[in-house]
């Protein structure tokens, strides 16, 4: 190699980004782990409070034989606390862990546009991703009935190993729990103050309850001459398609084909609606479910029963 | 942290200015490689006297076609090869001109989170600039292995360079696995060319396939 080469421009803040970012990565990953608990390579999780790590619960494919690998390269047990798979977290324990627990941001700090990074740790080393918030909403409602603050898109890359590690702000922040278990594939944020909320719930009981009627149900529409004489609001109703045998649905004497329309007062015309109406708070209280059983209305009393707990993680996701 | 108007005045424009300049010169010291056919790669100014780096997937016949930024085209030799690394050399006979060599910058002081800025030919289209961060350097005994980049990179990236956010030349962009980009240090290209020297008597050409 000689000769004079090109004099490289002077960089001055396209350096203090780098830096800026290289800094945040290297505090924020202080406190993400490598978590070991799949066949495959390691997933992601936070060091949320003293001895607690934060995971996606999708990423625990076992409940035993956890370990995790701190920033520091030391290797510790976790035990598993417990998991809600409704908002595909998971809590586990550790007895020492001699790295930092995360410094949170303001949720103010979420905002499209904003400048995040995604850390992830599959295996020894922090991994990262650039990119922007692309999209925030309101409270929404997981596939299998969680209820997420906000609704956080990113455009973000994500690669494997991601899910469970944080989404920090420029200033190596958490912002929030990263995931693509919630979404097929796309890349979401869970916001620190609902893991912080599922959180409490599984360190205190160990479980997110739900409510639970132990029924399958598929969307119909009813023939209009029906919901004329019934006079209902729409008409769609909820057509029972399978029923758990001994479940708080097939004991209140639910069939096979009834299409409800109503639980209480509230109109169901999508499942998602019913789930909404599951909430932990209505584990075993009788509701009265309005039914159209053989083209004529009738009503049925159930008592909500508590959602059975997943064990394990699922295959899909990163 | 400033918000709102300052924030814009004084961050973000000059760094669209930076990011321009950064690319403007990464950009002279860029080179097209083609080899027939209608696939291109990119390829580094590595000496002012014409000496270019590249992957070996890209040079892989005995002659090659180098198109510099400004439109002077020359007919290149491959002097070196080596499909383990994936590395090449092409060397161009460019009399008493003296090209813009890149500056050579060091892949051991990269973090994870570091800006990279990598230049090139994706698709054909020439000079194009991409933005990302350093997702991992993945080590071995004695350096850097690979750089692996959050870094949105297509064919014809392959051969030309990644670079620090001075401009600087930290590696070689090579593949593209799981989305990542991924570059062969400069540390790798500097033993690579240590090694070339020595066998420079003795180069082979196989038609080997892309690492």
């Amino acid at each position: 190699m000689a000769g004079p080469t090109t004099p490289a421009p002077t960089a001055g803040v396209l350096e203090s980004l780098s830096n800026d970012l290289a800094g945040a990565v290297d505090r924020a990953g202080q406190s993400v782990v490598a978590i070991h608990a799949r066949r495959r390579i390691p997933a992601s999780g936070i060091h949320w409070r003293p001895g607690i790590i934060v995971a996606a619960h999708h990423t625990i494919q076992r409940d035993e034989e956890i370990t995790v690998s701190l920033a520091d390269g030391s290797s510790v047990a976790a035990t598993l606390v417990g998991r809600d798979p409704t908002t595909d977290l998971a809590v586990l324990k550790v007895d020492e862990a001699k790295v930092p627990v995360a410094s949170f941001a303001e949720s103010s700090g979420l905002r499209v546009g904003a400048l995040v990074l995604a850390l992830g740790r599959p295996g020894s080393a922090i991994t990262a991703s650039l990119g922007v918030v692309s999209a925030i909403g309101g409270e929404w409602r997981t596939w299998h009935g969680g209820t997420i603050d906000r609704f956080v898109r990113l455009d973000v890359s994500i690669y494997d190993g991601f899910s469970g590690g944080p989404l920090i702000d420029a200033g190596g922040r958490v912002l929030g729990l990263n995931t693509s278990g919630l979404s097929r594939g796309a890349a979401l944020a869970i916001p620190a103050e609902t893991v912080n909320r599922v959180v409490d719930q599984l360190l205190k009981s160990g479980r997110v309850a739900r409510g639970y009627l132990g029924l399958g149900m598929q969307a119909v529409r009813l023939p209009a001459a029906l919901v004329e004489r019934l006079q209902m609001p729409n008409d769609i109703g909820l057509m029972v398609v399978s029923a758990e045998p001994g479940g708080p649905g097939d004991r209140a004497g639910i069939l096979i084909g009834d299409v409800l329309i109503a639980v209480g007062d509230t109109p169901v015309s999508d499942p998602a609606e019913l789930l909404a109406f599951l909430g932990g708070d209505q584990i075993g209280k009788p509701v009265t479910a309005k039914l159209i059983r053989a083209g004529e209305p009738t009503t049925v009393a159930i008592t909500v029963g508590e959602r059975p707990q997943q064990s394990r993680g699922s295959r899909r996701g990163r | 942290m400033t918000s709102g108007l300052s924030a814009t005045s004084a961050t973000t424009e000059p760094l669209g200015r930076e990011l321009a300049d950064l690319a403007s010169v990464l950009r002279q010291s860029t080179v097209e490689v083609r080899t027939g056919g209608t696939a291109s790669g990119s390829g580094i100014i590595w000496t002012t006297n014409g000496l270019i780096v590249t992957n070996a997937h890209v040079a892989r016949t005995e002659r090659a076609a180098i198109i510099l930024w400004d439109g002077r085209t020359f007919d290149g030799e491959v002097t070196a090869r080596d499909p383990r690394r994936d590395l090449a050399t092409i060397a161009i006979d460019v009399g008493s001109a003296i090209l813009p060599a890149a500056a050579i910058g060091h892949p051991t002081d990269l973090r994870t989170g570091d800006v990279v800025v990598a230049l090139g030919n994706p698709l054909g289209i020439a000079g194009a600039l991409a933005l990302g961060v350093v997702h991992v350097v993945e080590q071995r005994r004695g350096g850097p292995r690979w750089i692996r980049a959050d870094i949105r990179l297509a064919p014809g990236n392959s051969g030309g360079p990644l670079a620090d956010a001075h401009g600087r030349v930290v590696g070689v962009n090579t593949l593209i696995a799981n989305g990542l980009g991924v570059a062969v240090p400069v540390t790798t290209v500097a033993r690579f060319l240590g090694d070339a020297e020595v066998e420079r008597a003795n180069v082979k050409y196989r038609g080997d396939r892309a690492a």
